[in-house]
């Protein structure tokens, strides 16, 4: 099943610092919800896992992070698909794009995200809010990190 | 099959020790959230902590103007306690009005809340009363305590022992009860206790339960359901799937809410 998500948020840095943290591996790292290890393989490559707890299910996806549509520093898509062994499959991406504004920058985000398996089946009472949960956190913990510096 | 230790601990501390030397272990109460993730390896726990054997963490009781009901009581025996009929009918029927009867009478108080489906009945309870859940190290606001869908307070270690809840003058519980399931589409929770007013709504919200401030300050005027005639909430932040969009869910929490407030006042 899929399902489409949109948010912002107004950070107190330049595009270019903020286009900068989110390329950077550490940040993306720091910011991924449940992230254990994100490791590059190149510059627009990462592997990663991540633990998703969402109440009495806890599932640990393996996948790989894809950077791409690079255009610097007015954003960029950012892109991933996990394989959670029994519990299924998840893959998604999200258009991220930098704007000016009030001296900072105003990222949005417009996020696809799909689900297959049995977190699918099983999950589709609480799947919308549970991705939902887990962009927004992302872009949560992202504002916090840039606004620390 | 996958392995797992099975725990049974006669006291709270002893719950909290293997909890602690257990980090991916996990605290069965009901088991109906649970035991269902694990059969479908949703969830793999190397520790199950039973907490059925765990004395005096099951019962309802009056204590002064509050209600206490142990964290372990099953919803049949909170929805049957006669101390509690008296005191505070409206808080009996949240039990009482959980799934069918196989839930009910597995299903526990603490394991609710901790839980905090969105769906779930008893939050609203909690919210809507302005409970205090306790806990084997503090005590916690219900506003303080349900932090997002699937999200609590609680921090890791911690175990709830008791929930207590203030004898509301009036108190009301209204759900919409999906037809297969018995979980609350919606479901709205209303109180009055002197100038306390309270609307707590369950089911309808996508970040779990919450309070409808514009409907508790129009029962301040006057605790009646014709002091919410007009008012409505809008749809966004309303959960939406199969089963209903945010409009429908955002309708309901008002016609709910009339509903509730009419049956406290009766």
């Amino acid at each position: 099943m899929a399902m489409v998500m949109t948010g912002e948020v107004q950070l107190p840095a330049s595009r270019e610092v903020v286009y900068a943290k989110l390329n950077d591996a550490e940040v993306l790292k720091a910011c991924i919800p449940g992230c254990e290890e994100l490791n590059k393989i190149s510059d627009t490559e990462l592997q990663a896992v991540a633990v998703t707890k969402i109440g009495p299910v806890k599932a640990r996806f393996k996948g790989k992070v894809h950077l791409t549509d690079l255009d610097p520093p007015n954003g960029y898509k950012i892109s991933g698909e996990g394989d959670g062994g029994v519990a299924g499959f998840a893959k998604g991406g999200a258009t991220v794009a930098l704007t000016e504004k009030d001296g900072g920058t105003l990222l949005t985000y417009n996020v696809e995200a799909q689900i297959g398996g049995k977190l699918a089946q099983l999950g589709q009472r609480l799947v919308n809010g549970a991705a939902k949960k887990i962009a927004d956190d992302f872009f949560k913990n992202f504002a916090a990190t840039v606004t620390a510096g | 099959m996958y392995n797992f230790t099975f725990h049974r601990p006669t006291t709270v501390r002893q719950a909290a020790g293997l909890l602690a030397r257990n980090p991916e272990g996990k605290l069965l109460a009901g088991g109906h959230s649970l035991i269902p993730v694990m059969k479908q390896r949703l969830a793999s726990p190397t520790a199950i902590i039973d907490l059925s054997q765990v004395e005096g963490m099951a019962g309802v009781e009056q204590k002064g103007r509050s209600i206490v009901i142990g964290a372990m009581t099953r919803h049949a025996d909170v929805a049957n306690s006669t101390v509690l009929q008296q005191a505070l009918p409206g808080l009996a029927a949240v039990p009482g009005a959980i799934g069918d009867p196989q839930v009910r009478n597995r299903g526990t108080i603490g394991g609710s809340i901790a839980n905090n489906d969105p769906n779930a009945d008893y939050p609203a309870a909690c919210l809507g009363l302005g409970a205090t859940i306790i806990t084997n190290k503090r005590r916690i606001a219900a506003d303080d305590f349900f932090t997002g869908m699937f999200s609590t307070a609680l921090e890791d270690g911690e175990i709830i022992t008791k929930v207590s809840f203030p004898i509301a003058k009036k108190a009301a519980y209204e759900k919409f009860k999906h037809p297969a399931s018995g979980f609350a589409l919606v479901g709205v929770f209303v109180s009055k206790r002197g100038s306390d007013i309270r609307v707590a709504v369950t089911g309808a919200g996508a970040n779990g339960v919450f309070r409808v401030k514009s409907f508790e300050e129009a029962l301040k005027k006057r605790f009646a359901a014709k002091s919410l005639d007009g008012l409505s909430i809008p749809a966004t932040g309303m959960n939406s799937d199969i089963h209903a969009s945010p409009e429908y869910r955002a309708h309901l929490v008002s016609v709910l809410a009339r509903r509730a407030v009419a049956k406290a006042t009766a």
